[in-house]
């Protein structure tokens, strides 16, 4: 069902990771993405896949979410991974070689480094996003890591709050995709035979109501905030507002050193060589 | 009793196997009599909108069977969608499935499902337009013109029109004020009576049950409670109260005269019938009223 769907779903709870400031996750993610693309080698791998293992661990989330969370884009990481095995011309001699399909030792450590950072691009982001973080806490971080550009003039507000109602929505959405496929179903309608152009054409008894009921609904939620006043952020206050904890330097800290650590592996092997160098130059003169 | 449909030790969970986990349906036995209508009450929650789901097959129980005419629904499970033509299902507010150009396409889509030719689907939607009370001359608006009960007949009117055995109805009458939802179940009884359907229709409104069906089922976290003849289940009114469920007003009025040492006897679910057993109760103690 539609509705299995883990990814994006925010679990309550209360572990370090759920008592973070959302300002301090979203820095967090954004150092975790840029180790993710920066790492190229299996140590850097192996230690980014440590510090994945080590969030899922302290949030206290099952491993069963999670897999789930992957299941949607495990044919999109194989597809990518066997075009990556097949495609890829390397250096040496081919590992195999059977009529046009030539596979090289590159390739399949390329696939398998892209789908090592496709599924720790994804756990690690919903770790301290969707699944530890609520949408509305989410929002309000963002607002606040954005605010410095209201002095140019961007709706940052209006932005976040759009973003907030669009995810409040999601599930509603679901829900009611199903609802209005079920009452089809009922009156007959086939989704899963026939060719492109009949399952296209079968698409309209469910579009057609989710559209007008989600018009209808967006113009109730506008009336719905006019009659509380909603004017923007003007004059609006906070219920809970956000403070930076000294917890948050430490992680945020931490995940620096990790950026950094993965940086370094960049150039790992280079220093060896180079202090090998070094180090035969001096025995040499020794 | 001759039943159209059955339902045997049927369970059915929800999210099964996450931390959200819930049990619907557990091992429910019921079974629905062939031309009544058959009220299905309980209380939000009670698992009655899911039993209706696996009536017509938009789900599979976890384990039992669904009989219907004495066949299992699920023995071919790709010609479900027969038995949803068989097994009318009318959903929850069912006004937001509509989608056609015209109220008259939107009522021929099941029968256009069914194969049916654009005669005998002409046809089909007529009658179906005239079990639900609907003008003739709406036929050519656009559904999105009508107002809210005018939609919630249409939509009904929409599963009419494939003739189902058993037509199943959640709730056909929720949001509507007493006119619209006299309009949509008054016309139910001519259904039954001159197509020989049966009719199952969910509500919480006991007042409408004790007007229009002929059985009740009550269900109570998610299983049956209690099952019978309305003056079977009405008579028991304290039973129904102690589930949460609430007993039309005027049994509740008959009840709490019992409390208080008047007992009155005949049908004490209708206004008429209470009205009838008072006048017999009051009539022997003093002829004047």
């Amino acid at each position: 069902m539609i509705s299995d769907i883990t990814l994006g779903q925010f679990f309550p709870g209360n572990s370090p990771l759920h008592r973070l400031d959302p300002r301090c996750k979203i820095i967090l993610s954004v150092l975790f993405i840029v180790a993710i693309f920066i790492a190229d080698t299996p140590i850097a791998f192996a230690f980014l896949f440590l510090v994945t293992l080590f969030l899922i661990i302290i949030s206290r989330i099952s491993a069963k979410v999670i897999f789930k969370g992957i299941k949607p884009i495990i044919f999109v990481v194989v597809f990518t991974s066997l075009l990556n095995v097949f495609l890829t011309v390397g250096k040496g001699a081919p590992l195999v070689e059977f009529y046009f399909i030539k596979i090289y030792t590159e390739g399949i450590v390329r696939a398998i480094f892209m789908s090592l950072r496709v599924i720790l691009l994804i756990i690690g982001t919903s770790m301290f996003l969707t699944y530890t973080t609520s949408p509305i806490t989410l929002t309000d971080g963002i607002e606040s890591l954005l605010s410095p550009l209201k002095v140019i003039k961007l709706p940052v507000h209006a932005f976040a709050m759009m973003m907030s109602i669009a995810l409040r929505f999601i599930p509603t959405l679901v829900e009611e995709t199903e609802k209005i496929m079920n009452a089809q179903k009922s009156r007959g309608a086939d989704f899963s035979s026939g060719g492109i152009i009949k399952r296209a054409k079968a698409l309209i008894p469910i579009l057609v109501p989710l559209f007008v009921s989600s018009f209808k609904r967006a113009d109730e939620l506008a009336v719905a905030m006019e009659c509380r006043c909603y004017r923007g952020d003007i004059n609006r206050t906070k219920l809970v507002k956000l403070e930076y904890k000294i917890r948050d330097f430490i992680w945020i800290f931490v995940f620096a050193l990790i950026l950094s650590a993965t940086i370094l592996t960049k150039f790992l092997p280079d220093m060896i060589t180079r202090a090998s160098e070094v180090l035969d130059i001096l025995f040499y003169h020794i | 009793m001759d039943s159209v449909l059955e339902v045997r030790n049927v369970s059915y969970l929800y999210s099964k196997g996450t931390p959200f986990e819930r049990v619907a349906l557990d091992d429910v036995t019921v079974s629905f009599e062939r031309g009544k209508i058959t009220g299905l009450i309980g209380h939000t929650g009670s698992g009655k909108s899911t039993l209706v789901g696996l009536l017509n097959g938009l789900n599979k129980p976890l384990s039992g069977s669904i009989l219907l005419n004495g066949i299992d629904i699920w023995q071919k499970p790709k010609e479900i969608a027969k038995i949803r033509y068989k097994v009318g299902l009318v959903m929850q507010y069912p006004e937001y499935q509509l989608f056609d150009e015209t109220v008259e396409r939107d009522i021929g889509f099941g029968p256009r499902n069914q194969g049916l030719s654009d005669e005998e689907v002409g046809l089909r939607v007529k009658e179906a337009i005239r079990y639900t009370g609907i003008d003739a001359d709406l036929l050519s608006k656009s559904p999105f013109e009508l107002s809210g009960g005018q939609k919630r007949r249409v939509a009904i009117a929409g599963i009419v029109a494939m003739q189902p055995d058993v037509l199943v109805l959640d709730e056909p009458a929720a949001g509507l004020d007493p006119k619209g939802r006299r309009e949509i179940l008054g016309h139910l009884k001519d259904f039954v009576s001159e197509r020989g359907a049966s009719v199952i229709l969910v509500s919480h409104s006991m007042e409408d049950m004790a007007m229009y069906c002929d059985n009740v089922v009550v269900m109570n976290e998610g299983k049956i409670h209690s099952n019978g003849t309305v003056s079977e289940i009405f008579s028991r009114a304290d039973e129904l109260i102690s589930i949460g469920l609430d007993v039309p007003s005027v049994a509740r009025i008959a009840e709490k005269l019992k409390s208080r040492g008047i007992t009155l006897d005949g049908e004490l679910y209708t206004v008429d019938g209470v009205k009838a057993a008072i006048r017999k109760y009051i009539g022997g103690a003093n002829n004047d009223l």
